[in-house]
C-alpha cells in the first residue's frame, strides 16, 4: 500500500481546506490535503459566488457583519482575480417591511459597512430590469466571487510552499491508535488503491461531511446538513448583487456570476449531505422572489439548477470546545471527546474561509506547542499561468475572456463557445495532470457552463482529451468520459427542462443521438468517476403555489393579407420542404413560410428511415423494410403505420431522383440500410446516404485512414480511428498540419470555410500532397463532411484521382454540410417550379372559421405588423421542440403555438424526462405531438400536420428524415 | 420565372385598424434564444469571405454574453458585420443578431473605439443630405470631382473612402423641386383621368410618399414614376416633409444623431398616420427603418414612433394590397430581366413583393437571383476597408446577373443597383419604373434607351 507521511493532514478541497493547506504551507508545516473528489466538488463548487458585505447580517447576526466587512477587503487584495467587483444593492419591493431600512443602516454603521442610498432613478440606470417599484435602494461593497478560482490559487499558492494536494482520494477511515488520531485511511479513486496517510495531525475540513469522517473514529459530530438550491439565469440581467432589503430569507439573492445570473437559495434540513432532491417547489419558489425583484423572471431562460449543503453544526456536547465567534465552528476533539490530533472545523461563509482557516491553524499550532503567526492576509495569491492577455491586475471583470479573445484573435480556436474557453485553455487543463475526469476541466476552464450545456464542446473537449491525456487514454475510457459529462450537464439542467432549454437539450440529443450515435459507442455507459445525480424529486415535498396558465395571445385581426395560395406551408425543414416541392411539381400555388432553417442543417445530411426498433435496441436494423412492417403492427398511430411500404419507397425513390437530377445521388433502399462512421467512430445505421459517404460503410473491413486538419474542431480523426478499431475496422488517423496547407492559413476554419476551398482544385491538390505519404495500407479516406457545398462529387472524385483510393465524407457536428446540401436541392426545386419561399417568417396565430372546423388565415410575424396569409390548405412542418412547433411552460403545458392543435404529454413536468440523458427508452415528452387522422389531417379540416410536428420520438428512432419524406411526400401527392 | 402571386380575391383584402405585434422580445434579451446551432454561420455572406468577421453567432449571442457598460469588448471585428440580416432570417429561434450587431458598434464609437479620421468619414457618407445638400446645386461640378481619379484617390488617402467604389452622379434637378413645379398639371390631369378612364378610383384616397435621400438627389426619375404609378391608381400623393431615415447613421453606429433624424420624421409622418394615410416609400431600406430598425435598435417605443411604423409599407407591398392595381392596364414589356431582392427587403418578412408586381407586366420574364446580398450594404462597401469584402460578397449576383444576358438590372435599393451597375457594368432600375412604363409613363435614362433600342428592333 502506498504510505504518505506528513506533519499535518487536511482533509476536504473546499475553501475551508484549501485557505487552511495554504495557511499552514505558508506558516511552514508540512501538510498533504486530501479531497474525496476535485477540489470545489462539494459546497465551495454550489454556492451562489457572493463576496459579503456583511450588510446581510447587519441587523441578524453583528458580529458576522463584521467579520464580513473584515473580509471582504482582505480578500479583494489579496486575489483581486477571483473577485468581481460588481457592488451589491439591497432594494426595498412592494413586498418588505419599510421599518427594517432604519434598522440595516444602523447595522451596517455599527459594523463599518459603507452604504450609501440610490435613487429609483439612478438604480434603474444601472439596472434597467429591476422592478421600477423598488421604493429603496442601498449599495453597499458586495462581490461576486469565483469559488472554483480561488480554491486553486490557494492550493496552487500552498503548493508552492512545498504543500501537497491529492484530489480523488476520498477517506475511508481515521487511524486511530490509543486515543490519538495518527492519519487517515484513504481511497485514490483514479487509480483505484489504497493509500494511507500518517499525520502528527488531521484537520477534518469536510463541510457538511465532518460528521461522516468524525464517524471513522468514533466521534460524534451532529451535522445538519442544509440543503440550498439555486437556478441560473442564461445571461447577466444584472450586473450589479441583487438583495432584498429585509431579513435574510430564502429566494432573496440574485448574483451576477460569470455569464449568468444566480438566484438563491433555499434552505431545507436534509439527513445526508450525499442524498438529497431539487425539489420543483424550490424552483417555483426562485422564480416566484425572482419575480420580486426582476418583473419578467418568469419567462427568462434558465439554465440549469444545483443544490449545495451548508454544514449546520448542532452542540451535543457541552464545554469550552467551541470557538468564540458564532459563525463557525472548531472543535479540538482532544479536548471535547478525548481523542487527540483531530480538529474539525466546519460552518461558516465562504466569505470568512480564511479568517477560519487562521483560527484552525493557530489552534494546530498551540497544539503542536509551536508559535507560528498567520500571515495569509498578507501575500497575493498566484494567479495561474495562463497566455490569457493581458494578465487582469484588477479584480476579474465580465469582459476579460471576450477582451482576449478579441485580443488574441483567437475567434477560431473555441473549445467551448459559450464560455469562450480555448483550445489552449482546454489543453492546459487536460495537460497539467489535473483533470481526471471532463468535469474537472470545467471547473478549471467553464467548459460547458453556457446555454448549450455541452452540446458542442464536449465531442471537442473528449477530442482533445483522447489526444493528449497521460496516460494515452482507451477509446472506451474517452467514451465513458464523453458520457459521464453530458450526464453531469444533464443532472443539473433537469430541474428546470422547459421552453427554450428543453428545445436545446433536443438539440444535443440530435447531435449526441443521430449525428454521432454515441449511445451505441463501445465501452460502459459510465466510469467510476462519473457524477452522482441528485435524487429524483418528492423527497422533501411541499405543496409550491400554483401559476395561472399564461393566456395564448388571441391572434391579432388582420390588416393585411398577401393573396391566397392553395398551400400554405409552415416550416422549412425536410417535411415542409418536402411537401411543399411535390405540391408546386403539381402546379399548386404553393407558400412555405419559415421562421429559419432547421433540421436539415443540424442532421448528418442522410435519410434516416429507422435506425434503432425498439429503440431500446442495441443492435442496429439491416433492414428498415422489415422492422417498419413490425412497427406498424405494433405502433398503428405512428406515422408509418399510416402509410403503406410502397408510398414510403416511393417518397424515397422520388427524393433520389430529384438529388440524383441535382448531380448528388443517393443512395441506399429499404432493403438495407447502410452502417456509415460517425464523427465519434460509432456505427450509424442510415437507409439512404450521398454518394460521398457511401464508401465508409462499415460492412466492408476495408483499412481507413482517418483525415483531420488542425484548428478544425470539429473532428477529431484520432477518436474515431480508435473507436474504429475497437470496432473491429482497421483505422488509422492523420491531421493535417492546416497552416501548411495553401488556402488553409486561416484564424477561423469551421465547417464551410473547408466546404468552400475543397471546391477549388488546388487546394485539393496539396491536401492530397500532404497525404501521400500517410497512405500506408488505407484503402479508403474518411473526411469530415466538408467536401464542398455545390459539387462535392467533382472534389470527392478530384480526390479519388488523385490518391487512388476510395474517398468518404463522415458528418459531424452543426452546421452541416450535406444537410444544406440537400435544403438547397429543394429549395431550389420549389422555386424553380414557382413556389414561394418567405424566410424570417414565424408562424404567430391562425384564425378559425365560425364553426372551429377550419382555418381562414394564418399570421407571421413581420417587421412593424403582422401579415395574414389565406389559403385553401395550411400545413404544419414547423417541428417538434426542437424545430419550434412545440412549446412548454415551467408549469408543464406543452402547447401547439400556430393553431393551438392539443399536445398529448405527460401532465408532469416531472415526467417529461429521464434522470439520465442516454437512457435507453428516451425522454416521455420528446414522444409528443399533434394527433391526426390516418391522412395527416388536424382537428381542422384544412389543416394537416407533418415529420417532427407528429407524435412519436422520431430521434431516437432515428427515422427523422424518412419520417419527414415520407409524410411531407405523401401529403403533398395526396392534396395534389 | 416566378409567377407566384395571382389576382387576389377581393373579400381577402381587409383594411382593418392596424394592430400590434403580438408581442416583442427586447433586443438583448433575444440572446438567451440562441441554441448555438450554427445556422447563422451558414448564412453570413461576410463570414464566408473574410476572416476579419468572425460570425453572427460569435458577435451576438455568444459575445453578448459577455458585454457589459464600461468593458474593453467589443472590439473592431463587429464592425466588419454589414448589417444585411441574413443571420436573423436564418436564425430558427428568433435571436436579432443584426440589432445586437449594430448596437456594438454603437458601442465602439460611444467608447471613443473609432479612429476619428474614420468616424469622420462615416458621418460624411452617412449624411446622405448633408452631401446631397452641398453637393446637388453644384452636380456638374459635383460629379466632375466625384468622376475625377485623383480626387477620388485623395479622398481615400485622407478620409478612407474606396477610390474604386461608385458613386452615382448627382440629378440637376431636386425630385421635391420637379414634384411642386408640376403639381398644378398633375392635379388637373388626374382630375380628367378621374372623369374619364378611371371611375374606380376616388379621388380622396390620399398617401404620404416618402421618397428618401436617393430619389432626391440622384435619381429624381424614380420618384416620378412611383408618383405616376399612385396616381394611376388613383391617390392624391402628399410628399410631406421629411429627411434622412436615419439608417446610414444607425448602420455607423452613430445613434444620437439617427435618434434626431427619427424623430423628425415621426414628427413630420405621425399627422398622415393618425388620419390613416399610409406611407409608401420606394427605397426598401428607408422603408424598413421608418417601420422596425429606428425603433427597434434606438428603443423608441412611443405611440407615435409605433403608429409611424404600422402605417409604412414598402410601395411593392402596398401595390399587391390595391385591388385596383390588378386592373390596371399594363402594356407588354418583352425583356427577360435579372432582379435582385435587396437584403434590408427580405428584412421586411413579406416574401418578394416586387416580383408579384412586375408578374403584372405581360411579356416580362423576370430571373430571381437569390442571391444573399449585394455587399454593399448601404454605406459598408464605400468606406476603403471593407471595399474588397463588399465586392466579394457581390460576386455570385455579380455572376448571376451577367450570366442572364440582359442590356438592365431590376433592383429595389439605390445603393444595391449602384453596386450592380459597379460589380457588372450594367444599369439597374427600381421595379417602379419598368411597371410605370409598362402603364405608358414617359420612360427617363437607361430604361428609355433600352426600351427604344428594343422598339426599333422589332421594327427593324
Amino acid at each position: 500500500m502506498k504510505i504518505i507521511d506528513t506533519e499535518i493532514l487536511v482533509i476536504g478541497g473546499g475553501a475551508t481546506g484549501t485557505g487552511i493547506l495554504r495557511d499552514l504551507a505558508m506558516r511552514g508545516f508540512r501538510a498533504v490535503l486530501v479531497e474525496k473528489r476535485d477540489l470545489t466538488h462539494g459546497t465551495t463548487g454550489r454556492f451562489h459566488g457572493l463576496l459579503h458585505s456583511g450588510a446581510r447580517y447587519a441587523v441578524k447576526d453583528p458580529a458576522a457583519a463584521r467579520e464580513c466587512i473584515e473580509e471582504n477587503r482582505i480578500l479583494r487584495r489579496i486575489m483581486p482575480h477571483c473577485i468581481e467587483d460588481t457592488g451589491g444593492f439591497f432594494v426595498q419591493t412592494p413586498w418588505d417591511d419599510p421599518a427594517y431600512a432604519k434598522r440595516f443602516l444602523r447595522g451596517c454603521h455599527e459594523a463599518g459597512i459603507p452604504v450609501e442610498e440610490l435613487s429609483a432613478p439612478q438604480m434603474l440606470a444601472r439596472e434597467p430590469l429591476l422592478n421600477p417599484n423598488v421604493t429603496r435602494c442601498f449599495h453597499v461593497p458586495d462581490a461576486a466571487a469565483d469559488g472554483f478560482a480561488a480554491a486553486h490559487a490557494n492550493v496552487n499558492a500552498a503548493r508552492q510552499y512545498g504543500a501537497q494536494a491529492l484530489p480523488y482520494h476520498e477517506v475511508t477511515r481515521l487511524l486511530t491508535d490509543t486515543g490519538r488520531v495518527q492519519g487517515a485511511l484513504c481511497q485514490d479513486l483514479v487509480h483505484d488503491e489504497p493509500v494511507a496517510i500518517h499525520a502528527d495531525l488531521v484537520i477534518n475540513a469536510a463541510g457538511a461531511w465532518v460528521g461522516k469522517i468524525g464517524a471513522t473514529a468514533g466521534v460524534e459530530i451532529a451535522i445538519r446538513p442544509g440543503k440550498g438550491t439555486m437556478i441560473a439565469v442564461n445571461h447577466r440581467i444584472v450586473n450589479t448583487v441583487i438583495n432584498r432589503l429585509k431579513m435574510p430569507s430564502d429566494g432573496d439573492i440574485l448574483v451576477p456570476a460569470h455569464t449568468v445570473a444566480v438566484m438563491g437559495t433555499t434552505d431545507l434540513q436534509v439527513p445526508d449531505p450525499d442524498q438529497f432532491a431539487i425539489e420543483p417547489w424550490e424552483i417555483e419558489l426562485m422564480l416566484a422572489e425572482g419575480e420580486k425583484i426582476i418583473p419578467g423572471f418568469r419567462q427568462m431562460r434558465f439554465l440549469r439548477a444545483w443544490a449545495g449543503v451548508r454544514p449546520l453544526y448542532q452542540e451535543t456536547k457541552t464545554g469550552p470546545s467551541r470557538d468564540i465567534t458564532r459563525s463557525f465552528v472548531l472543535l479540538d476533539h482532544e479536548q471535547r471527546d478525548g481523542l487527540a490530533g483531530l480538529l474539525t472545523i466546519t460552518s461558516g461563509k465562504w466569505t470568512t474561509y480564511r479568517k477560519m482557516a487562521a483560527v484552525t491553524v493557530d489552534k494546530a499550532c498551540e497544539k503542536l506547542g509551536t508559535r507560528r503567526e498567520c500571515r495569509t492576509h498578507l501575500e497575493r495569491l498566484p494567479q495561474p499561468d495562463s497566455d490569457r492577455t493581458p494578465a487582469p491586475r484588477r479584480h476579474h471583470t465580465l469582459g476579460e475572456r471576450l477582451a482576449h479573445v478579441e485580443h488574441a484573435q483567437a475567434y477560431g480556436d473555441l473549445i467551448c463557445e459559450c464560455e469562450l474557453a480555448t483550445r489552449s485553455d482546454i489543453e492546459q487543463a487536460i495537460a497539467n495532470g489535473q483533470a481526471h475526469t471532463l468535469d474537472d476541466i470545467r471547473r478549471d476552464m467553464r467548459l460547458g457552463m453556457g446555454p448549450c450545456q455541452g452540446g458542442f464542446c464536449t465531442l471537442r473537449a473528449a477530442g482533445l482529451w483522447h489526444c493528449l491525456k497521460e496516460p494515452s487514454p482507451e477509446a472506451q475510457a474517452t467514451n465513458a468520459a464523453l458520457r459521464d459529462f453530458l450526464q453531469e450537464r444533464w443532472k443539473g439542467v433537469l430541474p428546470v427542462l422547459w421552453g427554450q432549454q428543453l428545445r436545446q437539450e433536443r438539440l444535443n440529443e440530435l447531435i449526441y443521438l443521430n449525428v454521432l450515435n454515441l449511445d451505441h459507442l463501445p465501452g460502459p455507459t459510465a466510469s467510476p468517476l462519473r457524477p452522482e445525480n441528485y435524487l429524483p424529486p418528492g423527497h422533501n415535498p411541499q405543496p409550491g403555489e400554483g401559476q395561472p396558465t399564461p393566456a395564448s395571445q388571441p391572434p391579432p385581426a388582420a390588416i393585411r393579407r398577401l393573396p391566397p395560395v392553395d398551400a400554405l406551408v409552415i416550416g422549412g425543414g425536410l417535411a415542409g420542404l418536402t411537401a411543399a416541392w411535390r405540391l408546386v411539381c403539381r402546379g399548386h400555388k404553393v407558400r412555405l413560410v419559415t421562421k429559419g432553417w432547421g433540421a436539415t442543417h443540424w442532421g448528418a445530411g442522410c435519410i434516416d428511415v429507422l435506425g434503432y426498433y425498439p429503440i431500446e435496441s442495441h443492435q442496429a436494423i439491416e433492414s428498415p423494410l422489415l422492422a417498419m412492417a413490425r412497427l406498424a403492427l405494433e405502433q398503428p398511430a405512428h406515422p408509418y403505420a399510416r402509410l403503406s411500404m410502397k408510398q414510403i419507397g416511393e417518397a424515397l425513390r422520388a427524393f433520389q431522383e430529384l438529388c440524383a437530377g441535382a448531380g448528388y445521388p443517393l443512395h441506399g433502399s429499404l432493403e438495407r440500410n447502410w452502417l456509415l462512421p460517425t464523427a465519434a467512430g460509432a456505427f450509424r445505421p442510415t437507409c439512404l446516404a450521398p454518394e460521398t459517404m457511401i464508401a465508409g460503410d462499415l460492412t466492408d473491413k476495408a483499412p481507413m485512414l482517418i483525415v483531420g486538419f488542425s484548428g478544425y474542431h470539429d473532428f477529431y480523426p484520432q477518436l474515431v480511428a480508435a473507436n474504429l478499431q475497437e470496432q473491429g475496422i482497421p483505422a488509422r488517423a492523420v491531421l493535417l498540419d492546416s497552416a501548411a496547407l495553401a488556402g488553409l492559413q486561416r484564424r477561423r476554419i469551421d465547417a464551410l470555410t473547408l466546404a468552400r476551398l475543397f471546391e477549388q482544385a488546388p487546394f485539393r491538390s496539396a491536401v492530397a500532397q500532404a497525404l501521400l505519404s500517410h497512405l500506408d495500407q488505407a484503402e479508403r479516406l474518411g473526411f469530415p463532411a466538408v467536401l464542398g457545398l455545390r459539387d462535392p462529387l467533382r472534389a470527392m472524385r478530384g480526390l479519388e484521382s488523385l490518391l487512388g483510393r476510395r474517398i468518404f465524407e463522415i458528418p459531424g457536428l452543426p452546421p452541416s454540410v450535406p444537410g444544406l446540401r440537400l435544403h438547397q436541392i429543394l429549395v431550389e426545386a420549389i422555386q424553380k417550379s414557382g413556389g414561394q419561399v418567405i424566410e424570417g417568417a414565424e408562424a404567430i396565430g391562425s384564425q378559425p372559421s365560425q364553426n372551429g372546423r377550419q382555418i381562414e388565415a394564418v399570421w407571421t410575424e413581420a417587421a412593424a405588423r403582422p401579415l395574414a396569409h389565406v389559403a385553401r390548405h395550411y400545413i404544419l412542418a414547423s417541428g417538434g421542440f426542437l424545430g419550434g412547433g412545440l412549446m412548454t411552460s415551467a408549469t408543464g403545458e406543452v402547447g401547439e403555438r400556430v393553431f393551438g392543435l392539443d399536445i398529448q404529454s405527460p401532465q408532469n413536468r416531472l415526467e417529461w424526462v429521464q434522470r439520465q440523458f442516454l437512457h435507453p427508452s428516451g425522454h416521455p415528452i420528446f414522444r409528443a405531438g399533434a394527433q391526426t387522422d390516418a391522412q395527416f389531417r388536424t382537428v381542422y379540416e384544412n389543416v394537416y400536420a407533418l415529420g417532427g410536428a407528429l407524435a412519436g420520438d422520431f430521434v431516437r428512432e432515428r427515422s427523422l428524415e424518412g419520417v419527414a419524406l415520407a409524410s411531407g411526400f405523401y401529403l403533398g401527392e395526396a392534396l395534389a | 420565372m416566378i409567377e407566384n402571386i395571382e389576382t387576389p380575391e377581393k373579400q381577402a383584402m381587409d383594411a382593418d385598424q392596424p394592430v400590434s405585434q403580438p408581442f416583442h422580445l427586447p433586443v438583448e434579451l433575444s440572446l438567451d434564444q440562441c441554441i448555438k446551432c450554427n445556422i447563422c454561420i451558414t448564412a453570413c455572406p461576410v463570414a464566408a469571405v473574410t476572416d476579419l468577421f468572425p460570425g453572427p453567432k460569435y458577435e451576438a449571442p455568444q459575445g453578448g454574453r459577455f458585454r457589459m457598460p464600461g468593458q474593453p469588448t467589443p472590439d473592431h471585428s463587429v464592425d466588419y458585420c454589414s448589417g444585411c440580416r441574413a443571420c436573423n432570417l436564418a436564425c430558427p429561434t428568433g435571436v436579432k443578431i443584426a440589432e445586437m450587431n449594430a448596437r456594438a458598434r454603437h458601442t465602439l464609437v460611444e467608447q471613443g473605439k473609432v479612429p476619428a479620421r474614420l468616424r469622420l468619414r462615416n458621418n460624411l457618407i452617412a449624411r446622405t443630405e448633408l452631401l446631397g445638400g452641398l453637393a446637388q446645386p453644384i452636380a456638374p461640378l459635383s460629379n466632375a470631382v466625384l468622376a475625377n481619379p485623383l480626387a477620388r484617390k485623395a479622398a481615400e488617402v485622407t478620409l478612407g473612402i474606396a477610390a474604386k467604389a461608385y458613386f452615382p452622379p448627382f440629378a440637376r434637378e431636386r425630385f421635391t423641386a420637379w414634384f411642386k413645379k408640376t403639381s398644378k398639371a398633375r392635379a388637373q390631369r388626374a382630375a380628367h383621368s378621374n372623369e374619364a378612364d378611371c371611375p374606380a378610383a376616388s379621388p380622396q384616397k390620399q398617401v404620404a410618399f416618402f421618397h428618401g435621400c436617393a430619389t432626391e438627389y440622384y435619381e429624381p426619375r424614380l420618384g416620378r414614376a412611383a408618383i405616376f404609378v399612385l396616381e394611376a391608381l388613383g391617390f392624391e400623393v402628399i410628399v410631406p416633409r421629411q429627411n434622412c431615415c436615419g439608417l446610414p447613421l444607425l448602420s455607423n453606429g452613430e445613434f444620437d444623431a439617427a435618434r434626431q433624424a427619427h424623430q423628425r420624421n415621426v414628427k413630420s409622418l405621425v399627422e398622415f398616420a393618425r388620419q390613416g394615410i399610409p406611407i409608401v416609400g420606394t427605397s426598401t431600406s428607408c422603408t424598413l427603418t421608418l417601420k422596425e430598425e429606428a425603433p427597434e435598435l434606438l428603443d423608441m417605443h412611443d405611440e407615435a414612433t409605433r403608429l409611424v411604423a404600422e402605417n409604412t409599407y414598402d410601395f411593392n407591398e402596398f401595390l399587391l394590397l390595391q385591388p385596383t392595381f390588378y386592373e390596371l392596364p399594363c402594356a407588354p414589356i418583352p425583356l427577360t430581366l435579372p432582379y435582385h431582392q435587396p437584403c434590408q427587403y427580405r428584412g421586411h418578412r413579406l416574401g418578394n413583393p416586387a416580383v408579384g408586381v412586375l408578374a403584372r407586366i405581360p411579356a416580362l420574364t423576370i430571373l430571381e437571383s437569390h442571391a444573399t446580398c449585394c455587399g454593399i450594404a448601404g454605406t459598408y462597401g464605400y468606406k476603403k476597408e471593407k471595399y474588397e469584402i463588399a465586392q466579394a460578397v457581390g460576386e455570385p449576383l455579380f455572376e448571376f446577373i451577367k450570366s442572364v444576358g440582359a442590356p438592365l438590372a431590376v433592383c429595389d435599393s439605390e445603393t444595391c443597383r449602384w453596386q450592380i451597375t459597379h460589380g457588372t457594368g450594367l444599369p439597374a432600375v427600381h421595379p417602379v419604373e419598368l411597371l410605370a412604363a409598362s402603364l405608358g409613363s414617359p420612360t427617363e435614362g437607361v430604361l428609355a434607351k433600352v426600351l427604344r433600342l428594343r422598339h426599333t428592333r422589332q421594327e427593324a
